[in-house]
């Protein structure tokens, strides 16, 4: 445990002492983000489109309207519930108001009163800041009315938003791009390790190679989860890119990722003898699964012939899973079936990896 | 005296090319014992057998007692060794590659101690990456002796370094010698091998040609004096040898060495034959026999080639 330990603190040296590689590994996944997300737009929202559905022909009901119509944080249209909720699946509503029929009755019968706010809880200004303003103005229409105790009783309904904020579907897919180069440019330094016969020297001391092994990934799990976290912050401070699923699962999810990658990285250093010929060979790996794998747009988008190509790749699945974990998009593939191939994957390049990897 | 390492009968093979072809030797318990030959002689594939770090295809090896095959875990931790070429961990510091090699061991000295061993006080804050040629190859030492050895193994340590450096590494070499331990070394250079080891073998192809103390193995090959020299035109090695006193010439890139027993005689009669060919004689010089004609006449090549 001692000399765990301290392999990880000397693994922990070697990285914060290379400028290159802080900037590789943190800087530029968020700079990615930055760029796309100025490209895409959604840094500068003030006025927020809210959908407004009067199903009551009662007085009440249109002294709400007016209320609303006076709100000036909210670019407001009414029209038709089925247009307004179209319009809020679309991406181009931050949430619809229904005052559905008989509001008036109701309240005139001293009765509750429904409104009904549809809203996509992936976009968090819609929680943080549209929703209270809702509330607020609903409250302060109650008490006007002045018939203690409130009867207005708004009825939450979550919307999946079909088409994500491109920055929304876009984050996950640097998040799992950066475990992918984490994962396969550990290559890198393996065949470098190789090459000026570190892996030879540390062999000639009595530490077992499954501590040197496990050092060094253990080492760069931690690498990728402080990147995710950062990734996942920047992206929230930025542009409101929700975390809306489960902690536990995100965890486990860059977790399997990265020992996926790792291990495909193991994989890929048994085939260059040099430094030098494995930067290319890591390269024409990681930008076919860069572009072809659906992380950066989706992928409908493709070709159909292209389809078999982007089936196989393990990145497809890890990105279809975070972003099915951080923002729920509307799933590629089942979690299941996300979990099944990454776990494949790991499998088979832990084989190879094993039958091929040379220490010298 | 206590055999530390034993060898008998190693046989390697890389494809067709035996690397290490039936080898047998063996080192004392105390003394320096060094290989000496060309690169590609077999030198750094028998040392790492003997380190554990590479299977033989045939043969024993036998350290402190232990068999390598069998204890390879056991051995590698009361042996030190030292790879040609390494670079470790390019942005730790000298005292930070110290510490943690030697977390490696169970028991191990400690890094101060090490870094005034290698002489490197001046740089022990230093990252390994701007270390000097020299200082790089005292790190690599210090870090073979972090165990306390009882056994070093050093695979060319002084190759490609300055003078000034070389002579540094051989007096920490000759230290650890002085504080008891064995030394085995592998060299390409003969100045370090007839300096430092009490006995040299001397290996061609896979194959140990000669081993004995440095000054006997010039000794039994020659009670002759070396006369070496440059030719304009070259003459015939036979027609040379035939020369009074001569027992045996030889050229090579365009160098010629002879040796005699008669000296004086054969110097005038050399220059006779010169005069007479019309050929000029240039930086002759006289010297006695070293290990670098021991290899030459075992195997008609240079070391360095």
């Amino acid at each position: 445990m001692r000399v765990f330990s301290k392999l990880m603190a000397a693994h922990f040296k070697q990285f914060v002492r290379e400028k290159a590689a802080i900037f590789w590994t943190f800087a530029f996944p968020i700079f990615f983000i930055l760029i796309f997300g100025a490209v895409f737009g959604g840094m500068d929202e003030t006025i927020f489109p809210v959908g407004l559905v009067v199903e009551d022909d009662s007085a009440v009901a249109g002294q709400l309207n007016a209320t609303f119509q006076n709100v000036s944080a909210f670019e407001l249209h009414v029209g038709q519930r089925d247009d307004e909720l179209e319009a809020l699946k679309n991406g181009d509503r931050r949430a619809v108001i229904v005052v559905n029929e008989g509001f008036g009755d109701s309240v005139a019968q001293g009765k509750q009163a429904d409104i009904d706010l549809y809203y996509d809880p992936t976009q968090t200004t819609s929680q943080q800041v549209v929703l209270p303003i809702i509330y607020q103005v609903v409250d302060g229409f109650d008490r006007a009315m002045a018939q203690a105790p409130s009867m207005i009783q708004v009825n939450e309904e979550t919307l999946q938003a079909q088409d994500l904020r491109a920055i929304d579907y876009l984050v996950p897919g640097i998040l799992a791009m950066a475990i992918m180069q984490l994962g396969i440019f550990a290559a890198a330094e393996i065949v470098s390790d190789r090459e000026n016969r570190v892996l030879k020297r540390l062999g000639a001391t009595p530490l077992r190679r499954s501590t040197m092994i496990l050092s060094t990934i253990a080492f760069r799990l931690i690498v990728a989860l402080c990147q995710a976290a950062i990734i996942i912050l920047v992206a929230r401070l930025a542009f409101d890119v929700p975390m809306l699923g489960n902690w536990a699962f995100l965890l486990g999810m860059v977790i399997l990722g990265t020992l996926t990658f790792l291990a495909m990285g193991y994989m890929l250093s048994a085939f260059a003898k040099t430094e030098r010929t494995a930067i290319p060979l890591l390269m024409s790996i990681q930008f076919p699964m860069m572009f072809l794998s659906g992380i950066f747009f989706p992928t409908e988008m493709m070709p159909g012939f292209m389809r078999p190509i982007m089936d196989a790749m393990p990145l497809t699945y890890l990105g279809d899973a975070l972003r099915q974990i951080m923002v729920e998009s509307s799933p590629l593939h089942s979690q299941l079936v996300n979990f099944g191939v990454l776990a494949g994957w790991l499998l088979v390049c832990i084989v190879v990896a094993i039958r091929f990897f040379k220490w010298e | 005296m206590d055999k530390v390492v034993e060898v008998s009968s190693l046989r390697k093979s890389y494809g067709e090319i035996k690397a290490v072809n039936n080898i047998s030797f063996s080192v004392a318990q105390g003394e320096i014992f060094g290989m000496l030959g060309p690169n590609g002689a077999g030198k750094t594939t028998t040392m790492e057998i003997v380190e554990g770090l590479r299977d033989a295809d045939s043969g024993t090896v036998t350290v402190l007692g232990m068999n390598v095959k069998r204890h390879p875990r056991r051995v590698k931790s009361h042996i030190g060794v030292q790879l040609q070429a390494t670079a470790l961990y390019p942005r730790l510091t000298v005292r930070e590659v110290l510490d943690l090699f030697g977390s490696f061991f169970p028991r191990h000295i400690s890094s101060d101690k090490l870094i005034k061993m290698a002489g490197l006080e001046d740089s022990k804050g230093k990252r390994c990456i701007n270390l000097s040629g020299g200082q790089q190859q005292r790190l690599s030492v210090a870090l073979s002796l972090v165990n306390n050895p009882r056994i070093l193994f050093l695979d060319e340590p002084t190759t490609g370094l300055d003078p000034q450096s070389r002579r540094n590494i051989w007096r920490i070499i000759e230290a650890v010698r002085r504080a008891g331990k064995t030394v085995f070394l592998t060299t390409h250079y003969m100045e370090e091998a007839e300096r430092l080891c009490d006995r040299v073998a001397i290996v061609d192809h896979g194959k140990i040609i000669a081993t004995d103390r440095p000054d006997r193995l010039v000794a039994k090959h020659f009670e002759e004096q070396a006369i070496e020299f440059e030719l304009a035109q070259p003459i015939s090695d036979n027609e040379l040898a035939a020369l009074s006193g001569v027992t045996s010439a030889l050229t090579e890139d365009g160098r010629t060495v002879i040796y005699s027993s008669a000296v004086p005689a054969t110097i005038s009669a050399l220059l006779e034959l010169a005069h007479s060919k019309g050929t000029e004689l240039s930086n002759l010089h006289v010297r006695r026999a070293t290990l670098e004609d021991v290899f030459l006449k075992l195997t008609g090549r240079r070391i360095r080639g």
